[in-house]
C-alpha cells in the first residue's frame, strides 16, 4: 500500500493524462490487469485519492487470490481468462451509452424485446441505446419527490463526488471487502457505475426505487456497484431491472451490492436478471442488518452462461430478520449456481430462504447455501426451502445446503424437493383443452408464484414472460 | 502428503501380518501396493465451507496411534444356519476364490489415505458368505478391542435370492492396556448383494472415548436387491464414518443412523446413496443428540445418475442440541441428473421443546426426568426403523444410560 502511495506522489496529474493518451492503444491489446489501467479509470472519473488507493489495494488482492476452485458441481470458469478482462474495459469507457443503434444489438436480444412486446422507444431505452438520456429523466422525476425528505438516489460515480464522506465510510469496507473473494477484489479494482441509495432516519420511501434504465445506460455496468444505506427506522425497496440482457462483447459481469440496514429499518432488494448467454455472472451481494432491521432479497436469475451468486445477510443486531426468495432457470448450456448465505450473529434473529429452480434442455441449476448460527445467537430460527423442477433428462439439479449451528436454543429447518413436471397435472390440463406447452407453462407459473407475488406487477409479468419464452425454446 | 506413519510402518510388518493370516500372494501385493500408495493419497474428503474445514483429520498423529503388530482383540462370531461366518484366515482357506473376486470391488483399497492404511494393516476380519437361496437371521460379530490400534475388515457376499441380517458391535475391552496417546480403530465393510438378495447390516459402535475411529461401510445392491444399514454411534473420541450404497440394479437401500455425543466427542457422519439404475428407492434417516461440547458433522448425499429413471429418494436428518457448547453442522445434498425423480431431503436442528417440557413438569414430572423422556422420545422415529430387535434394544439402553450419567 505504501508503495502505491509513493507511486501516486511520483506521478502528477498531467503525466497521468499523457500516459493515458499514449497508452491508449496498449490497452486494447494489452494483457492482464495493471495498475495503470486502474489509474486511468480513476482519473477518467476524477476520483478522490482514497478511492484510487482502494482500487489499487483491491487490484493487489485480486492478483494474489486464486480462482474459486474445487467446489463440487461449480461452474467451469476455465474460459474466464483474467488476462482478457482488461482489454474490454477500455472500449467501455469510450462508448458509454451502449450500442450505437438498435440494429447493432445481437439478434437474440432484439428478439427478446420483440417477444416481450415492448414498444420501440422503450426497447431502445432498455437495451441501452440512448438510455443515458432516458435514465436521467427517470431519476429527475423521482428525486423531486424524495429530495425534500433527504433521500439520495443517484449513480455511484456521482455519489463518490457529491457524497464523499458517506461513500468513503461504507464503500467496500465493512460489508463486502475486496478480500472476500477473487471477483469481489476484481470488482473493487475496476468497478464503475451502479446506484447509490441513502435513506435518512424515520423515512419511508413508499414507491420502489428502480434502477431499471440505469443499468443499461452505461456500458460499464458490467462492474456496477450498488450501495444502499437505510438509516434507523427507514424503509426502502430497491429494484434493479437487469431484465434487459446485456449485449456487449463483455463476457464477464462482476457486480457488487452492499446494503446497510439500520436499526429497525427495512430494505428490500429485488432483481430480475437476464444476461446474455455468453456472460459469466460472478457477483458479490451482501447486507448487514442491525437490531430489528429487516433485509429481503428477491431475485430471478434467468440468463448468463454461468452464474455464481449467493446473496448474503449478516444479522448483526438482535431481532434482525432476513428473507431470501430466489428463482433460477437454466436452459441449454447454462449453469446457474446460486443460493443464499445467512449469518445469525445475534440473539432473536430470523431468516427464511425460499429457492425455486427450473432446469431444461441440459441446463444445470445448483442451490448452494449456508446458514451459520453463531454461539450466542439464542432463539434464532431459520427455515430453508428449496424446490427444483426438471423438464428432461439432460438437465441437472443439485441442492447443497450447509448448516453450521453453534447455538443450542435455535430452530433450524431445511427442506428440499426435486421432481419432474407432473404427468398427471399436464394430463389434467390437457383434458381441459390446453395444449402441452400451455399446460406446462401454467404449471411452471404456479411453481414460481411465491416468487412473482413478491415482485411489483411489471416485474412479475416480465419474469413470467421471460420464462414462457425460455420454455418455448424460442430464445438462443 | 502424510508421511508420518512410515517411521513406524514397514513392508516387513505388512508381510508379517499377511503371513500370520496365511494369505495368498495377490493379497499381500494388494497390501504392499496400498502401503506404497500412502505417500500420494489424501485424507478422506471432509466438508469445507469458506474459512473452515468441518473435521480436521490431518491433525491426527497416526504415527503414535498405530502399532501394526499389536492387535489384541476378542472376537465373537455367531453364525446362523446355512451361512458361513468365518475368521479371515479360515475364510482364505475355504473361500479363497470368493475373496479374490470381491475384495476391494466395493471399497477401493486406495480410495484415500485411511482406507489404504486399513488395507495395508488389517489383521482381523470376518467373511460372511450367504449361498444362493439361504435366509440367515442373527449373524453376530462382536469385536472387543484391547490394543492401541486395530484394523478390521468385513466382507459380506449374499448370493442370488439369499438374505442375511448381521449385527456388529465394537467396544473397548475392560482390560485393554491403558494408553496415553489415544487408540485408533479402523473398520472397512464391503457388502455385495446379488440379484434379489437382501442384506441388513447393523453396527453399534461404543468404543472408549480415547479412540479415534474411521469406518467405511459400502454396499452394492444388484437387481431386486436390498442393502440396509443401521449405524449407531455412541463411543469414540472422534468418528469419521461413511455409510454408502450403490444401487446398481432395480434395488433399494435404507440407511438409518443414530448418535449421541457428549463431552468433547466429534462425529463426522456420512450417508450416501448413488442411484445408478432404473426403479431404485432410497431412504436415509438419521437422528442425533449432542450434549456438553460434542460436535456432529453430517453429510447426506443422494446422487441420481443420468440413467436412473423412476427414482425415489428421501432423506431426513434431525439433531437435538442439549447444551450451548455443542455444535451441529449438516449438509444434506441432492444431486439430480435424471428428471424422472421424486426426491426430497430435510434437516432440522433444535432444542428440547420448551412447551413439551412445561407440560410435563406441570404434571408433576421432575424437570430432569421430563427432559430425558423427551430425548428418548426424539429417537423413537429412528428406532422404529431399526428392524433388528436386539440392536434397537441395545441402542435404547445406551441412550438411556448416557442420559442418566
Amino acid at each position: 500500500m505504501s508503495s502505491d502511495q509513493d507511486h501516486l506522489k511520483e506521478t502528477d496529474t498531467e503525466a497521468r493524462f499523457e500516459f493515458k493518451k499514449e497508452e491508449k492503444s496498449a490497452f486494447e491489446t494489452g494483457k492482464g490487469l495493471t495498475e495503470e489501467t486502474i489509474r486511468v479509470i480513476s482519473e477518467d472519473k476524477d476520483e478522490p485519492e482514497w478511492m484510487l488507493e482502494r482500487r489499487l489495494r483491491a487490484l493487489k488482492q485480486f492478483q494474489q487470490m486464486p480462482m474459486p476452485d474445487g467446489w463440487p458441481g461449480a461452474p467451469d470458469l476455465s474460459e474466464v481468462d483474467i488476462d482478457q478482462i482488461v482489454p474490454y474495459i477500455r472500449p467501455d469507457i469510450e462508448t458509454r451509452g451502449g450500442a450505437d443503434s438498435w440494429e447493432d444489438l445481437p439478434e437474440e436480444i432484439q428478439d427478446t424485446f420483440d417477444k416481450l412486446g415492448i414498444p420501440e422507444a422503450e426497447k431502445n431505452a432498455l437495451s441501452g441505446v440512448g438510455a443515458q438520456y432516458e435514465s436521467e429523466i427517470v431519476y429527475q422525476n423521482m428525486q423531486e419527490q424524495w429530495e425534500e425528505k433527504g433521500v439520495i438516489f443517484c449513480d455511484m460515480d456521482k455519489a463518490v463526488q457529491e457524497h464523499e464522506e458517506i461513500v468513503k465510510e461504507h464503500f467496500m469496507t465493512k460489508c463486502v471487502p475486496p478480500s472476500d473473494n477473487k471477483f469481489a477484489a476484481l470488482h473493487g479494482a475496476v468497478w464503475s457505475g451502479g446506484s447509490f441509495v441513502y435513506v435518512p432516519e424515520d423515512t419511508t420511501v413508499e414507491m420502489p426505487v428502480q434502477a431499471y434504465f440505469r443499468m443499461n445506460s452505461e456500458g460499464m455496468g458490467q462492474f456496477e456497484h450498488t450501495l444502499i444505506i437505510a438509516e434507523e427506522n427507514s424503509e426502502v425497496h430497491y429494484i434493479e431491472g437487469c431484465s434487459a440482457p446485456k449485449y456487449s462483447a463483455f463476457n464477464l459481469h462482476s457486480g457488487g451490492v452492499e446494503v446497510f440496514v439500520g436499526e429497525g429499518a427495512h430494505v428490500q432488494y429485488s432483481t430480475v436478471q437476464n444476461w446474455s448467454k455468453n456472460t459469466y455472472n460472478l457477483n458479490t451481494k451482501r447486507a448487514i442488518a442491525e437490531a430489528d432491521g429487516t433485509m429481503e432479497w428477491v431475485s430471478g436469475s434467468m440468463g448468463s452462461k454461468a452464474t455464481m451468486l449467493y446473496p448474503a445477510t449478516i444479522l448483526k443486531g438482535p431481532g434482525a430478520t432476513d428473507n431470501h426468495i430466489t428463482i433460477a432457470f437454466a436452459g441449454e448450456g447454462q449453469n446457474i449456481d446460486t443460493g443464499a448465505k445467512v449469518y445469525h450473529n445475534a440473539p432473536d434473529t430470523k431468516s427464511t430462504i425460499e429457492s425455486k429452480s427450473i432446469s431444461k434442455d441440459g441446463g444445470r441449476t445448483n442451490y448452494r447455501g449456508l446458514v451459520h448460527i453463531a454461539d450466542g445467537a439464542e432463539n434464532s430460527s431459520t427455515s430453508v426451502e428449496c424446490d427444483a423442477l426438471m423438464f428432461d433428462n439432460d438437465s441437472t439439479s443439485d441442492t447443497m445446503p450447509y448448516m453450521e449451528i453453534q447455538e443450542q436454543k435455535v430452530d433450524v429447518a431445511h427442506e428440499a424437493t426435486v421432481g419432474k413436471i407432473g404427468d398427471e397435472d399436464v394430463f389434467y390440463l390437457q383434458s381441459r383443452g390446453l395444449d402441452d406447452d400451455d399446460a406446462k407453462q401454467m404449471i411452471v407459473a404456479g411453481f414460481i408464484e411465491p416468487i412473482t407475488e413478491e415482485l411489483p406487477i411489471e416485474y412479475a409479468v416480465e419474469l413470467n414472460r421471460l420464462i414462457e419464452l425460455e420454455m418455448e425454446g424460442s430464445l438462443g | 502428503m502424510s508421511t508420518q506413519v512410515h517411521a513406524n510402518l514397514t513392508a516387513e510388518q505388512v508381510a508379517q501380518i499377511s503371513e500370520e493370516l496365511g494369505e495368498p500372494e495377490w493379497l499381500l501385493e494388494t497390501r504392499q501396493d496400498a502401503l506404497a500408495a500412502l505417500e500420494d493419497l489424501d485424507m478422506p474428503d471432509v466438508i469445507k465451507t469458506p474459512g473452515r474445514e468441518w473435521t480436521n483429520l490431518d491433525a491426527l498423529d497416526y504415527e503414535t496411534l498405530v502399532d501394526p503388530l499389536d492387535h489384541a482383540q476378542e472376537k465373537d462370531r455367531v453364525d446362523a444356519e446355512g451361512v458361513d461366518v468365518l475368521s479371515w484366515s479360515e475364510a482364505l482357506d475355504t473361500h479363497g476364490d470368493l475373496i479374490e473376486e470381491h475384495f476391494g470391488s466395493v471399497v477401493d483399497p486406495q480410495r484415500n489415505y485411511l482406507t489404504a492404511l486399513s488395507t495395508a494393516l488389517f489383521s482381523a476380519g470376518t467373511v460372511v458368505y450367504v449361498p444362493e437361496g439361504v435366509d440367515a437371521e442373527d449373524v453376530k460379530i462382536r469385536t472387543t478391542m484391547n490394543s492401541r490400534s486395530l484394523f478390521n475388515y468385513t466382507l459380506v457376499v449374499a448370493e442370488e435370492s439369499s438374505s442375511v441380517t448381521i449385527l456388529e458391535r465394537q467396544a473397548t475391552g475392560d482390560d485393554a492396556k491403558p494408553v496415553d496417546e489415544g487408540r485408533y480403530y479402523s473398520g472397512v465393510v464391503e457388502a455385495v448383494a446379488g440379484e434379489n438378495a437382501h442384506v441388513q447390516y447393523g453396527a453399534l459402535q461404543n468404543l472408549s472415548e480415547e479412540t479415534y475411529n474411521f469406518s467405511v461401510k459400502r454396499g452394492h445392491a444388484g437387481r431386486y436387491g436390498t442393502v440396509n444399514w443401521i449405524e449407531g454411534n455412541i463411543g469414540s473420541r472422534l468418528t469419521k464414518t461413511s455409510v454408502e450404497t450403490r444401487l446398481v440394479g432395480d434395488s433399494e437401500s435404507q440407511i438409518v443412523g443414530a448418535f449421541f455425543g457428549h463431552n468433547d466427542q466429534h462425529f463426522d457422519l456420512g450417508s450416501r446413496v448413488w442411484h445408478e439404475a432404473e426403479n431404485t428407492t432410497a431412504d436415509l434417516v438419521t437422528r442425533g443428540v449432542l450434549r456438553d461440547s460434542a460436535r456432529s458433522v453430517y453429510e447426506g448425499v443422494q446422487d441420481v445418475g443420468r440413467d436412473a429413471w423412476n427414482t425415489s429418494s428421501y432423506q431426513r436428518e434431525n439433531t437435538l442440541m442439549l447444551s450451548d457448547e455443542s455444535e451441529a453442522d449438516a449438509s444434506p445434498k441432492l444431486i439430480i441428473n435424471n428428471h424422472d425423480t421424486e426426491a426430497s431431503h430435510s434437516a432440522t436442528v433444535g432444542q428440547v421443546d420448551e412447551e413439551d417440557l412445561f407440560y410435563m413438569t406441570s404434571r408433576g414430572i421432575d424437570p430432569e426426568v421430563a427432559k430425558n423422556l423427551l430425548v428418548e422420545g426424539f429417537f423413537v422415529p429412528v428406532l422404529e426403523e431399526v428392524a433388528v430387535d436386539e440392536l434397537r434394544e441395545d441402542l435404547q439402553d445406551l441412550i438411556a444410560a448416557r442420559l442418566r450419567e
